[in-house]
């Protein structure tokens, strides 16, 4: 086997330009695989952390009459705990509303929140410190979308626990910049004790989230649902990204494997001689056919050097900088958090995955054409004749 | 010298397959060849000379009768073990060369001791004493699209001496190659039998080289046509 490494080395660097054609898609397609991934890993990551941080805290407590995918059970989607039930559980209370921005009629999520909570990263504490009758807050997606500032006033009109219609004017006290769109949205903060008090539902929560001291407890009428569980949908949703994603780079890698595939096939056809005098010298046909084999997977060698001359100091650079993304549209169309800059991740299982599918496919297309090498007739190769 | 058989061809048929029929290219074959001997087939084109030092060689295999080699059955010999005769027992000179292109000659001429695994060491040593047998010994670092027909050939006999074989198989190894030159790698390879006492046969219809020859086998339409002894050195028993 070192012999067969030996004069494969020598073979390819001998053959010159054309090694260093294949070597140069093959690169390019290791490179494009592990950044295409390493981005997505990144933004999983990232959409994991943000996701976390702004909406899912460590597991939520939700009313069982609310399912966050159908708006209307918002209305009778709520309830009571005990207040050792609550005990490290934010609670949270939806109720629909319309704000009026320059006249026009715009619905809203209006969430009360716990202004002193600190599980989740949404800035309450601007509803805390704020002096205003009607203190919210908002994300800055809503703000450009309602085309709100810090300061503005906007009519707010909401139903109380009667159905009874009211209307107050609202203050934004903030306008806050997060990744998660589904804290960003349509939606309109504001302290839970106010909107308890607007609402006349004294207590009352959609749904409490959970902190890291929080203990899980089957309780009636609600159901808990874990981090891990919360954050299966933004799994799915990147592992969809993957799957379509993987389409372009299979494209790609198919196109280098097919260079080493035809070099290969070729090869075996021009090299007739050779392999007749590697024969005559002494070599078995299962020796030369292992030779064609391991010049074919020295491809996918050479161009893992190449990829590393060229990907370390690209993918350093990317894992540290990041990469801008637009994300007000992107996260909207994407409906996933994404940062304004991603930082690709680029583990050891990604690299080492990356290579040994790209070995292991080069292997494989060079080893099917070298097999025909094993049905030649060695006086016929070295007559070059095709056989 | 010593007067041991070491190639015997016994009733040595070829036939190959040719559309519907097929061709014969040996017919009967009954030759021995003795350690040392420097004999060559002669013939036209067609004869059988070339299918003939492939059976010897153990590239190719008798349809019928038998092909002894070194005390191995040809026919019954496998892949592998074919090719560790050829690798440690028979070195093989081409009408072409068949250097290997991407490799300097001392790369060529050492590939057969690569393959019988001998360090490098003595590999450096024993690949630079064969150039030297046939005067290349400052070209060992040259690719073979630098050397003349000549000196290309000479990398090819190194090559097949290297591994001090005891048959060297010359398949028109002259074809190629002017009067000069001819005459050079002749009197080379001459000298290696003398010297090491390796059997070389010539597959040949050049006039220069039979000149050199000891023992001429006519050959015509797969026929021995005639067995001829030119010295002595062949007659010794």
């Amino acid at each position: 086997m070192k012999l067969a490494f030996q004069l494969a080395y020598k073979n390819l660097v001998g053959a010159g330009l054309r090694t260093w054609l294949n070597v140069g898609v093959l690169s390019f397609s290791f490179i494009v695989i592990i950044f295409y991934n390493g981005l997505i890993d990144g933004w999983n990551e990232q959409a994991k952390r943000d996701s976390i941080a702004w909406e899912f805290g460590h597991g939520q407590l939700r009313n069982a009459g609310y399912d966050p995918f159908d708006p209307f059970t918002i209305l009778d989607g709520h309830g009571v705990l005990e207040q050792k039930q609550a005990e490290n559980l934010t609670p949270i209370l939806i109720r629909q509303a319309s704000i009026y921005p320059q006249g026009r009629m715009f619905s809203v999520a209006l969430k009360g929140i716990d202004a002193n909570q600190t599980t989740l990263e949404i800035p309450t504490q601007a509803l805390r410190e704020s002096t205003a009758a009607m203190p919210v807050i908002i994300g800055k997606n809503m703000a450009d979308a309602a085309k709100l500032e810090t300061g503005d006033e906007v009519l707010l009109r909401w139903r109380d626990k009667d159905g009874t219609f009211d209307a107050s004017s609202a203050t934004i006290v903030q306008v806050f910049e997060t990744n998660v769109p589904t804290v960003d949205n349509g939606q309109l903060w504001i302290s839970i004790e106010k909107l308890w008090e607007m609402t006349g539902l004294q207590g009352h929560a959609t749904l409490f989230v959970a902190n890291e001291k929080y203990q899980p407890e089957q309780i009636p009428g609600w159901k808990y649902e874990s981090q891990t569980e919360l954050l299966s949908d933004i799994t799915d949703i990147i592992a969809t990204k993957k799957v379509s994603g993987s389409i372009m780079y299979l494209l790609l890698l198919a196109i280098a494997l097919l260079a080493i595939f035809d070099t290969q096939v070729l090869s075996v056809f021009r090299r007739q001689k050779e392999i007749g005098t590697y024969i005559s010298l002494g070599m078995t046909r299962a020796q030369v056919v292992g030779l064609f084999t391991v010049e074919g997977s020295m491809y996918s060698i050479f161009a893992m050097t190449v990829g590393s001359i060229i990907g370390i100091p690209l993918f350093t650079y990317l894992a540290t900088k990041g990469i801008a993304f637009p994300t007000a549209s992107a996260s909207r169309d994407m409906g996933v958090a994404m940062a304004e800059r991603i930082f690709p991740v680029f583990g050891i299982q990604l690299i080492l995955g990356t290579i040994l599918l790209v070995v292991i496919a080069a292997t494989i297309v060079s080893f099917l054409p070298a097999r025909k090498i094993s049905k030649m007739d060695p006086v016929q190769a070295l007559k070059g004749k095709l056989q | 010298m010593t007067s041991e058989t070491i190639i015997s061809i016994e009733n040595v048929f070829k036939r190959y397959p040719v559309g519907d029929g097929e061709f014969t290219a040996l017919k009967d074959i009954n030759l021995q060849f003795k350690r040392s001997e420097f004999a060559g087939l002669v013939g036209p084109s067609g004869s059988g000379k070339t299918t003939l030092l492939n059976i010897i060689g153990s590239l190719d295999s008798p349809t019928e009768g038998r092909a002894m080699v070194l005390g191995k059955n040809i026919s019954e010999l496998s892949h592998r073990e074919s090719a560790w005769l050829r690798n440690k027992h028979i070195g093989f000179i081409f009408q072409v060369y068949n250097l290997l292109p991407v490799y300097t000659v001392f790369e060529n001429v050492e590939f057969a001791l690569l393959l019988q695994n001998i360090p490098a060491d003595e590999r450096k040593k024993a690949v630079m004493k064969a150039l030297e047998w046939v005067g290349l010994a400052d070209m060992a670092g040259k690719k073979p699209d630098k050397l003349s027909g000549g000196e290309g050939q000479r990398v090819a006999i190194a090559r097949a001496m290297v591994k001090k074989p005891e048959i060297v198989i010359a398949d028109e190894p002259s074809a190629n190659l002017d009067a000069a030159n001819t005459h050079a790698i002749l009197k080379t390879m001459k000298k290696l039998n003398e010297e090491l006492g390796t059997t070389f046969l010539f597959s040949t219809h050049d006039e220069k080289v039979m000149g050199y020859l000891e023992r001429i086998v006519h050959l015509r339409d797969g026929y021995v046509e005639q067995d001829e002894i030119i010295s002595p050195k062949s007659m010794t028993t």
